[in-house]
């Protein structure tokens, strides 16, 4: 390419490969990563290590595990603006801009590569979409844009979350149903453009040519694509309709006054219950109950 | 000879509705004519029956539609348009198919991806504008006896044969939802260039002679309008009247250019 | 030599393209007009093959030599044969520089080229590119002229319409200097110089109302140097192939290679049956082409095989269930094999008539399909002066004259193809040279390609070496160029203020009056002929060019008018119809092609000679003479592929192909 040209023409190739590779690396990795340890809230039922009595308390001793283990990484930020915030916000910008290029013609030429071509642009909005409001809400502590107002913590990663979704207490509450639709269907929208956008990295990076080996390439990626979506779906499922939310509360209250002390856990209590519109009174009522199974193992 | 093919069958009628327009900038507008058709009636002969009797439905007279054709066999891509809403040729479009009863309706449009020249008629010079773009040639040295060409087996024949038969239509341009209508020559460049002409980049990469210049035209499509602008949606290969395979040729050319791109990242020019 | 001069080629098919690439590629700028984007050019309609002997061939007693005798004896000894010679010595260096162009011909296990049976021979040596051969071989020269076009050596003038040459001097001194041409979107009309104009046109098929040519094929830019004083010869030599698909719209051409590789004609022996085809056994059907010439079989030419299509038809009245169709049967043959060899033209029958022929007999009947006749050319004849001509060749013997350049025709010579106007070429179709009275499959690819390549080279050296170094077009003053383009403006003023003025009568239609031309001139001028009947369609043609003379347009548009268009080449098609039948009616003899009834055989004390039609402007009428062809080469045999009387013998042909 010629000089004169702006950056983005120089570069396009660059630009387009990289656009490419970022919605696999590291943002589907990622995601993957993401939905796993989110959906350990089922299937941490069978983890061997988790005590609670009920299947539902495993898995939250699961997830409160996971998410623990991930808060206590070094450096978390930069990892995360590195690994996370930086691709997000290239692939998705980049994408917008690329998307914004489309006619759609499914009306006229409704071949299934077609409506693909469409839900993966329709996908990629809402995903963007979805991934600010989850990123604002649970992580930049934008709490008015939630049901009850909750702020997600890390040290009750069950209960606040299904609070986050559903309603104060994890009580149902229409803009809660609003908000888990909107999770389903943010979920599912970035699994496919996961699964869709791997489909059609085979044709941009050439890695599948002939009509079968394009076929073959299809099939796996529908596999990957059916399993990653049954991830999301099960975490989603298990936040919303299967954990109790003052067992999860309980549960979660006694791994933090195990691991870090009983007064750590009172610090950590008044500080939620000094914040106005919190869940104070769910807080309080969970504080009475007692711990239904016994000590979790904690990760060191 | 050929007239012996009038039959004594009873002809029926069929409406043709066509978006008519009379040149660069004008208004377009739909007018509808009731013609009579034979069996093996296509919509060249309904045009050519027009061309005749240019009345439309309601007595009006009009001027003859004017439409781009040649070969009417469906090997020189001239009379392509948009026939009930899809791009396809119209010599090979027939009515029994189309309009199998009395009275059915068949629309005709031209393209939608290029600048309408007048009525049905469309100029596509930006397809051959594409395929200077990409070198698609095998660069002789002249036309001195030089003796044979490279030898090639059956398989690879027939593969470089099957992309061959490109008629440069334009079929899957119009139905990429990535292709533009460009009228402007200055701004082609940086406008997706479109399956066509990756297909015969490939074809001149695969030839023994014609890959010489295979940076050439790999350079030529990694930038803006290259073959990155590509979208996936796979109309191309669906619509494509001589069943090219279109994906597989947009695929195999970004492999080499994912390698050639790397080599020349790498390499720092 | 100046780089000022320039040529004008009008046609982007075989013949121009190649002409373009040659004459470029010397370092001679090139304007390249057509009617269509030269990659649709009607080439692309030639399905079979081109034929050149190869090596395989040669081994098995083949020659260029043979290939020659070939062409002359299928062309019933009307062809001027040192240019056919020529011809079939270039032919494998064609293919070879075909080859390197990137044509994806057919290859054997071994990677070689593969070839395929066809007319009037009996050995393979038909090159092939599925069965779209004149198809792959336009794009190999487009490309080509793709890449001179980048180059700044060729520029194009796609979508221009030929409308005159413009000359300059008088009888001996009167050369060609440029072309006045319109542009048929802005309509906008304007004369170009060029040192050299050559012709490549093609045929004049349109002029039969459907036939298996293109819609530009109306012979319109013939007619038009016809009328401005270039000769037209053979013109009733027309080409009817006997395979086509009949269409409401033209007649689409099923490829004699459809026969070259196994296909059989047929109708039931029972006159009627309604029985579908493959319920008839095999000792029911009538295999006629198979049963009468048992040497050549289905392979016949295309007259031959066309006439027996008609016999049985119209004489005998045993085609399909009465009607005029027979079968072409493919189906004993493996699909997947068909599909390969064949796939191009499998699927033309599938689209268009919507039954797989793969499992089904096609129905076939003949189409005017080429045109052997055409623009008069001279040559300068080669070093081959042989005392006495040779007679026929046979197979193995060793030929009379070898293959080195300029044998047949001179090398560079600055007349070959060159008409009666100085200046003025004629290459490909639009020529009368090569095919003499009939035409053998696959050499119109050849010759196409030959004109462009070899005699490209003429082109050259006639604007280096004649009048036009001395003064070229671009030094001449403007009035001839005004002049001609003044002449056609005031033609389509002429045509265009007919709208909406006289008689609204559909007689005066010009759709209506050409298709009635091309009914007559079908039913009156193609497979068999009689005097009466072309006495009576040169009164139709008359009556015809006087209801044209008011004949009433139906758009006004002064942009992309298709009507005018259509309109003016009417009135040249017409013109070129009467010299047709013209010449068809004083050709009072059986030659090739050319079939009269009134008289059946060929008389080569009369006939062996070249029809040429003058235009007489005044009359408006053509003043036909006989000029001489050169056949010192060939000695003159009478034309039968060995057929046999009703009854002799039979041979399958299966025998006949192993014969290669």
């Amino acid at each position: 390419m010629d000089n004169g040209q702006g950056f983005v023409q120089r570069n396009y190739f660059l630009l387009r490969r990289l656009h490419s590779l970022t919605g696999v690396v590291p943002i589907g990795a990622f995601m993957l990563i993401h939905l796993t340890t989110n959906s350990s809230i089922l299937w941490g039922a069978i983890n061997g290590r988790a005590h609670a009595a009920t299947p539902i308390g495993r898995g939250v001793e699961t997830f409160q595990d996971e998410v623990s283990f991930i808060n206590g990484m070094p450096l978390l930020l930069l990892i995360e603006a590195l690994v996370l915030w930086l691709p997000i916000a290239f692939h998705g910008i980049l994408g917008v801009v690329f998307a914004l290029g489309a006619s759609n013609n499914v009306a006229r030429y409704g071949y299934q590569g077609n409506k693909r071509y469409m839900l993966q642009r329709l996908t990629g909005y809402l995903g963007f979409a979805f991934i600010l409001y989850h990123v604002a809400t649970l992580r930049w502590g934008w709490e008015w844009l939630t049901p009850a107002n909750t702020a997600w913590s890390h040290y009750f990663a069950t209960s606040t979350l299904a609070a986050a979704l559903k309603g104060d207490g994890g009580q149902w509450t229409v803009p809660g149903i609003i908000v888990s639709l909107g999770y389903f269907i943010g979920v599912s929208a970035l699994v496919f453009h996961f699964a869709n956008g791997l489909l059609t990295a085979s044709i941009t990076w050439g890695i599948a040519v002939s009509q079968r080996a394009r076929q073959r390439w299809g099939y796996l990626c529908t596999g990957i694509g059916a399993v990653v979506m049954l991830l999301g779906w099960s975490a989603l499922a298990g936040f919303v309709f299967l954990v109790d939310h003052d067992e999860a509360h309980q549960i979660e209250r006694r791994m933090v006054e195990l691991k870090y002390g009983p007064e750590f856990l009172k610090e950590i209590e008044r500080e939620h219950l000094h914040r106005p519109g919190m869940e104070a009174a769910a807080i309080r009522r969970a504080a009475e109950v007692p711990y239904p199974g016994p000590a979790p193992v904690i990760r060191e | 000879m050929s007239n012996t093919a009038r039959g004594g069958v009873r002809a029926r009628n069929v409406i043709f509705r066509i978006k008519r327009c009379e040149g660069p900038g004008k208004p377009s507008r739909w007018e509808a004519f009731k013609v009579p058709v034979e069996p093996n009636a296509n919509v060249i002969s309904c045009l050519n029956w027009i061309a005749a009797n240019p009345v439309t439905i309601d007595g009006r007279q009009t001027t003859p539609v004017v439409w781009d054709s040649n070969c009417l066999e469906e090997v020189c891509g001239a009379c392509t348009m948009v026939i009930n809403g899809r791009v396809r040729q119209s010599c090979s479009c027939l009515i029994d198919e189309y309009a199998p009863n009395e009275g059915d309706t068949i629309t005709l449009e031209p393209m939608s991806k290029f600048p309408v020249v007048r009525d049905l008629w469309v100029d596509r010079q930006r397809l051959f504008w594409g395929l200077r773009k990409v070198k698609a040639w095998v660069p002789i040295d002249g036309t001195y006896s030089l003796g044979e060409g490279p030898r090639e087996t059956p398989d690879h024949q027939h593969d470089r044969y099957v992309m061959s038969t490109c008629m440069s239509c334009g079929c899957c341009l119009d139905a990429c939802p990535q292709y533009h209508k460009e009228e402007d020559e200055g701004k082609w460049d940086r406008s997706f260039v479109g399956a066509a002409v990756v297909n015969q980049a490939r074809l001149f990469n695969e030839h023994g002679t014609g890959r010489v210049l295979k940076p050439e035209r790999l350079d030529a499509l990694m930038g803006p309008g290259g073959l990155d602008a590509c979208g996936k949606a796979e109309n191309c290969v669906k619509v494509c009247p001589k069943n090219i395979p279109l994906v597989e040729s947009i695929a195999a050319v970004n492999r080499a250019i994912t390698i050639h791109g790397f080599k020349r990242i790498f390499s720092g020019k | 030599m100046s780089t000022s001069q320039r040529v004008i080629i009008v046609g982007g098919g075989l013949a121009g393209l190649a002409a373009a690439v040659r004459i470029a590629e010397a370092g001679v700028p090139v304007d390249l007009f057509s009617m269509v984007p030269v990659k649709r050019s009607h080439s692309v309609c030639a399905q079979g093959g081109i034929n050149a002997c190869n090596e395989v061939a040669r081994q098995q007693g083949y020659s260029e030599y043979q290939h020659f005798d070939e062409t002359i004896y299928g062309g019933d000894f009307l062809a001027d044969q040192g240019p056919v010679l020529e011809m079939c010595n270039w032919a494998p260096k064609i293919i070879q520089l075909l080859d390197r162009m990137g044509v994806p011909f057919n290859r054997t296990a071994e990677g070689r080229h593969d070839l395929r049976l066809f007319g009037g021979s009996l050995f393979k040596r038909t090159h092939f590119s599925g069965a779209t051969t004149g198809q792959q071989l336009l794009y190999a020269l487009d490309e080509q002229t793709r890449r001179y076009e980048s180059e700044g050596k060729i520029s194009k003038y796609e979508f221009w319409e030929f409308l005159a040459p413009v000359t300059v001097g008088e009888g001996e001194e009167r050369r060609c200097v440029g072309i006045v041409a319109q542009d048929m979107r802005t309509m906008q009309i304007r004369s170009f110089r060029g040192d050299a104009v050559v012709m490549a046109t093609g045929g004049c098929g349109l002029i039969f109302g459907k036939s298996t040519n293109s819609v530009i094929c109306t012979g319109g830019a013939a007619s038009r140097c016809y009328q401005a004083g270039a000769w037209y010869a053979n013109g009733e030599m027309i080409q009817v192939h006997p395979t086509a698909i009949p269409g409401a719209d033209k007649c689409r051409l099923m490829s004699e290679s459809a026969r070259g590789e196994g296909g059989r004609v047929w109708v039931p022996r029972q006159k009627g049956d309604k029985r579908p085809p493959r319920q008839i056994p095999d000792s029911e059907r009538w295999y006629f082409l198979e049963e009468k010439y048992p040497a050549y079989g289905n392979l016949v030419p295309r007259d031959i095989a066309t006439r027996e299509i008609f016999d049985v038809c119209v004489n005998e009245g045993m085609g399909i269930d009465g009607g005029n169709m027979v079968y072409l049967d493919l189906t004993h043959k493996d699909p997947a094999y068909l599909t390969e060899k064949l796939g191009g033209i499998m699927e033309i029958y599938e689209k268009f008539v919507g039954v797989d022929p793969r499992h089904e007999p096609m129905k076939i009947f003949p189409a005017v399909h080429y045109t052997m006749g055409g623009m008069w050319t001279t040559f300068t004849p080669g070093s081959y002066q042989p005392s006495q001509p040779a007679g026929a060749h046979k197979s193995g013997d060793r030929p009379p004259v070898g293959t080195e350049v300029g044998v047949g025709m001179a090398y560079g010579a600055p007349n070959n193809m060159m008409t009666n106007i100085r200046g003025l070429y004629a290459f490909g179709e639009v020529n009368f040279a090569y095919h003499g009275a009939t035409r053998l499959g696959a050499n119109a690819l050849l010759s196409c390609i030959f004109d462009g390549l070899y005699n490209g080279v003429s082109v050259v050296n006639y604007i280096q070496q004649e009048a036009p170094s001395q003064h070229p077009a671009e030094k001449l003053k403007a009035d001839a160029y005004e002049a001609a383009a003044a002449a056609e403006k005031a033609k389509v003023d002429r045509l265009l203020a007919t709208v909406g003025k006289g008689s609204a009568d559909r007689a005066f239609n010009p759709y209506v009056i050409a298709q009635e031309m091309g009914d007559e001139m079908t039913a009156a001028s193609t497979v068999v002929k009689t005097g009466p009947r072309l006495q009576q369609c040169l009164s139709k043609l008359a009556e015809l060019k006087e209801r044209y003379t008011r004949v009433r347009l139906g758009d006004a548009a002064g942009w992309t008018n298709q009507t005018l268009s259509f309109t003016r080449a009417v009135g040249d098609m017409l013109i070129l119809a009467e010299v047709i039948a013209r010449c068809g009616l004083l050709r009072e003899e059986s030659r090739g092609s050319h079939k009269r009834l009134d008289f059946p055989d060929r008389d080569d004390t009369r006939f062996l000679k070249t029809s040429v039609a003058e235009f007489v402007p005044g009359t408006g009428q053509p003043r036909i003479f006989w000029r001489d062809v050169q056949t010192n080469l060939v000695k003159l045999r009478a034309r039968t592929y060995g057929k046999v009387e009703a009854g002799e013998g039979r041979k399958q042909p299966e025998a006949v192909a192993s014969a290669s």
